[in-house]
């Protein structure tokens, strides 16, 4: 799901992105004569943004040097391949150029000038490989970049010489995978390729280019002969003149090992992946809509900065407190949650310029009459932890004499407030805001206090890189339009059509919020909840049984040093509590080892270690139970210690333990659940999500609890059956 | 006549508890040696060192040319001339009558599934119970485990045989028939050692008697010497109390 979601966002972002760079072109272009020319976002070396987030490239600096030599303005603006295509169809800009291959197909479309590059697909492999032709790669695995015409390339001769193929979103990780070894060989367009290698890549290119094609700049079908004119007068001359060569040599080399003195300065952000946590609901900032996509203020801007910069980003819904913590170990490369900036924070994290200025509000029970800090005197309050709401309520709460109580979630914090349990709670006023036009009903009653600023944040001295380019993104939204929009969409344009506006709340209404509408309307994202906690279950039961027995076999041997062990990791791991030991393993050995952990091997990780300690605990406890004359006889007969054990103790062992072996698989079944502290997207996790969304706790609590309780039915018979059978 | 097991100066404790305090025995081939003793005195402990379900704490027991209180001893390789019946039978609860004979035989000496049966059938005969060859061994009375326990123990040929109270967990009209196995295999030559209170069965056929106090022989001799004319004072008053009862 998380895939698609993100996907799905990013689709938008462009579509966004889009809208927001061409409206002013209109207005632009009527003034005066300055080409507007579109550019892929990043296809180094042809166009990326340099270290100073400058674009650069062959591209880049081709154009700039034609339109030097005859004499007229470009403003080159990286849309992205596709939008740029598009953008050029309907006319919003004159000319594309981004590495485009002359093919028929868009020559019915556009008109091409003289080709400036020669391409082709070209393969590669590591350094010290033997491979050298196609013939080689049999049985082997290669890896591809989506949507690149190497990647069709590849797919189309796969068959015939017999290698499989993986595919990535980025060229990095492609480039990784054959670094490693895990592929034989990769596939890219010989220039990008080359780049890459001139970069430093630990790879070689062993084929010629194959697939030959050019590269052309477009113009409109038809339209802009002026400028094609133009286009190819100045080629021709740059072409003479050797200041092509000299462009292009500046970003390829003219061997390999001539190559890149002059421009290491490669682009420190583009193409790269960076993950980003955030809050799992604090709405209007992030929050998963009725398709149960992410989306929300923060999300929509840090796309729409990615796309800008040319970056790509994974957001992982990790909840506030889990997000602002794999931030601090490292586990995530940024955090963009609607964090106010706090010099407590900076101390620990790097932020942004400021994205959002926000304030704290009071907000009652629309019944209610208290509407001043003074009424509040030996009442609750309710504050959710970690946010700039608590910290002010907690800082007055000695001066107006109420007590607070703490939530994890801003629903909890709502409800708690309308069933009447705290008489109020404080909540950054744009929260407050759209949760009240949302149907929350709260009201506010007094004006922000404790002004602050929301920034995104990377760990302090970490990602400096991500950080100049956010601030560089969010500038040019703010300058484009973008950033407007974005917020008006989730606030209204100003304070009183934000709250007058009923839309979103129509829209609400008509959902089926019956048990099967609910069913209905979630069953994609309750189905992929569902598949996740039962891959958790059954992959953290398989190891936890070998764990456990292993341990638990050590602990009943006669020797004292086993023993020992046994005990030890019993103790430590059975101790614990599951919710600190997945916290200390996804948090805390990352900041010991500086390594990351996929949230779901954490997780099974965790499970295996505390299901495990408990499982060796019954293991060994069943072995102890089998009469110890059991093994005297079988050892005074002769048979060694693992014989005895295997024939005869075990055997006896086994049907003491099955009861608490099924008894087990339940539990780990249930203790899924807790892993949704680390984001991990399963059963429990998800129901949360969607109340987030539709408040309808009751409803989804118990369809969630159904299909718990199916599950350890399930699980139940199917122990009885083989219980039945070995008793048989 | 030659020496099977030869004990000297063995002493076991469990901490500050000295169990056995300096035995000294020779057991020859094809005897039958009976140890008697007050409760508590170290019979079985003594028993026991003999095929080393207990290791002694200094001393040396020497079976068949071979240390056994040496560590580096191949154990299991002596156990499987060792047979041990025990007070309780430790029948394998969750084997059949003849998986339990076999089991060892299969798995030690190599013999296939149908050797071992054979075999087995053979054994359940000597000691009476040929028709519990598919017995589960929760149907059988005292007696009869007892008699399985036994030809458990046959099963791997052993030279010497262990008997731990054999008949004290067993009621009184079962006690016949499982001493009426144990004078066969004596009759046979079999080198035995019985812990027992079975005073009839000691004087018929023990060809000594050992009497074991507090960690110590304290006299030892033929059943007859033993049982008329005792030396010993406790064994003179140890007999009153058995005898008498
Ligand atoms: N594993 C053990 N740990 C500690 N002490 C033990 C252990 N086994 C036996 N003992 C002690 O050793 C002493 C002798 O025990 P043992 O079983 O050899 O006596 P016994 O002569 O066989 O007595 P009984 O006629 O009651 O069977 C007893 O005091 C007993 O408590
Ligand atoms: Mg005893």
């Amino acid at each position: 799901m998380k895939k698609w979601l993100i996907r799905s966002l990013g689709l938008v972002a462009c579509l966004l992105g889009f809208l927001g760079v061409m409206l002013p072109n209109h207005t632009a272009q009527a003034a005066e004569k300055t080409y507007q020319i579109g550019t892929d976002v990043t296809y180094p070396p042809f166009e990326f943004a340099n270290d100073q987030n400058k674009y650069v490239g062959i591209d880049i600096d081709i154009m700039n040097a034609v339109a030097k030599e005859e004499g007229f303005k470009v403003n080159i603006k990286p849309l992205g391949f596709n939008a740029a295509v598009q953008a050029l169809e309907a006319s919003q800009i004159d000319g594309v150029i981004a590495g485009m291959t002359i093919t028929p197909a868009r020559q019915a479309k556009f008109d091409f000038g003289t080709p400036y590059y020669k391409t082709g697909v070209v393969m590669a492999v590591k350094k010290d490989s033997n491979i050298k032709g196609f013939s080689q790669l049999k049985g082997k695995k290669v890896a591809l970049k989506t949507g690149t015409a190497a990647a069709t390339y590849a797919n189309s001769i796969k068959d015939k010489y017999g290698f499989q193929t993986v595919t990535f979103d980025d060229s990095n990780n492609m480039y990784e995978d054959v670094t490693t070894g895990n592929s034989v060989a990769c596939f890219e367009d010989q220039p990008v390729m080359q780049y890459g290698v001139a970069q430093g890549l630990d790879l070689k290119i062993v084929t010629k280019p194959a697939n030959n094609g050019n590269y052309g700049f477009a113009v409109q079908k038809g339209k802009n002969k002026a400028l094609l004119a133009k286009f190819n007068a100045g080629f021709k001359k740059i072409k003479a003149n050797g200041t092509y060569d000299k462009i292009v040599q500046k970003y390829l080399g003219t061997s390999s090992t001539t190559s890149s003195a002059s421009t290491k300065k490669n682009p420190k952000v583009a193409d790269k992946t960076f993950t980003i946590g955030t809050d799992v609901t604090f709405p209007p900032f992030e929050f998963a809509n009725d398709q149960n996509q992410y989306v929300g203020i923060d999300i929509d801007l840090l796309n729409a900065i990615a796309e800008n910069q040319g970056f790509k980003v994974d957001v992982k819904p990790l909840g506030f407190n889990a997000a602002v913590q794999a931030l601090d170990s490292g586990q995530i490369d940024g955090v963009i949650a609607g964090m106010s900036i706090t010099n407590e924070r900076k101390a620990k994290f790097d932020f942004s310029s400021p994205y959002f200025q926000s304030g704290v509000v009071m907000a009652v029970a629309k019944d209610s009459k208290v509407t001043k800090l003074t009424q509040l005197k030996g009442k609750k309050v309710a504050v959710k932890t970690g946010t700039a709401g608590a910290d002010y309520a907690n800082s007055i709460k000695a001066k107006y004499g109420f007590k607070t109580v703490t939530f994890d979630d801003s629903n909890n914090m709502y409800q708690d407030v309308e069933t009447g349990n705290s008489v109020a709670c404080f909540e950054d006023s744009p929260v407050m805001r759209y949760g009240i036009q949302q149907g929350t009903k709260l009201k506010i009653v007094t004006g922000p206090a404790e002004k602050g600023d929301y920034g995104f944040a990377v760990k302090k001295g970490v990602n400096a890189d991500l950080l100049a380019a956010f601030n560089t993104g969010l500038a040019n939204l703010k300058a484009n339009g973008q950033y407007d929009k974005i917020t008006a969409k989730y606030l209204g344009k100003d304070e009183q059509s934000a709250t007058a506006k009923a839309k979103p709340a129509a829209t609400q209404d008509t959902e089926n919020r019956s048990f099967v509408g609910l069913i209905k309307q979630n069953k994609g994202a309750l189905w992929d909840g569902f598949k996740e906690t039962i891959w958790l279950t059954i992959v953290s039961i398989f190891f936890a049984t070998i764990f456990g027995i292993v341990v638990g076999l050590l602990g009943a041997a006669p020797s004292k040093f086993g023993k020992g062990v046994s005990s030890t990791l019993i103790y430590i791991f059975r101790g614990m509590p599951l919710l600190v030991l997945a916290l200390f393993i996804y948090t805390g050995i990352p900041s010991l080892t500086g390594s990351k952990i996929p949230a779901f091997i954490a997780g099974v990780v965790t499970l295996t270690l505390n299901e495990g300690a408990y499982t060796a605990a019954f293991v060994k406890g069943g072995i102890e139970a089998v009469d110890s004359g059991q093994m005297e006889a079988a050892r005074s007969l002769g048979l060694p210690y693992g014989k005895s054990m295997r024939k005869v103790i075990l055997p006896q062992g086994i049907r003491i333990m099955i009861p608490s072996f099924i008894n087990q698989f339940i539990i780990t079944l249930k203790d899924t659940s807790i892993l949704s502290i680390i984001g991990l997207l399963e059963l429990t996790q998800t129901g949360k999500i969607i109340i987030a969304r539709n408040l309808e706790g009751f409803k989804v609590w118990t369809i969630v609890a159904f299909i718990y309780l199916a599950v350890i039915t399930l699980l139940t018979w199917l122990s009885n059956w083989v219980q039945r059978r070995m008793d048989a | 006549m030659t020496s099977k097991i030869k004990v000297q100066d063995l002493k076991k404790n469990y901490g500050e508890n000295h169990v056995l305090k300096g035995i000294d025995l020779d057991v020859q081939n094809n005897e039958v040696v009976v140890i008697i003793g007050p409760s508590g005195s170290g019979k079985s402990t003594l028993l026991r060192c003999l095929n080393r379900l207990e290791a002694p704490s200094s001393g040396s027991i020497v079976v068949d040319d071979v240390d056994i209180s040496d560590p580096k001893a191949d154990i299991n390789k002596v156990r499987q001339n060792i047979g041990m019946v025990f007070q309780h039978f430790n029948l394998f609860n969750n084997l059949s009558v003849s998986e339990n004979i076999t089991l060892a035989p299969i798995e030690l000496k190599g013999e296939t599934k149908e050797q071992a049966q054979t075999q087995a059938k053979k054994l359940l005969e000597t000691v009476g119970l040929a028709d519990k060859f598919d017995a589960k061994v929760q149907s059988l009375s005292g007696g009869q485990q007892q008699r399985v326990a036994i030809a458990r123990a046959l099963a791997m040929n052993p030279d010497v045989m262990l008997f731990d109270e054999p008949t004290s967990a067993l009621d009184p009209e079962m006690v016949g028939d499982v001493l009426g196995v144990m004078k066969d295999l004596a009759k046979q030559g079999m080198t035995m050692v019985v812990v027992t209170h079975e005073m009839g069965f000691a004087k018929e056929v023990a060809d000594r008697v050992i009497f074991v106090d507090d960690g110590k022989i304290l006299e030892q001799g033929k059943p007859d010497a033993i049982f008329s004319n005792p030396q010993n004072p406790r064994l003179q008053d140890f007999l009153n109390k058995v005898l008498n009862v």
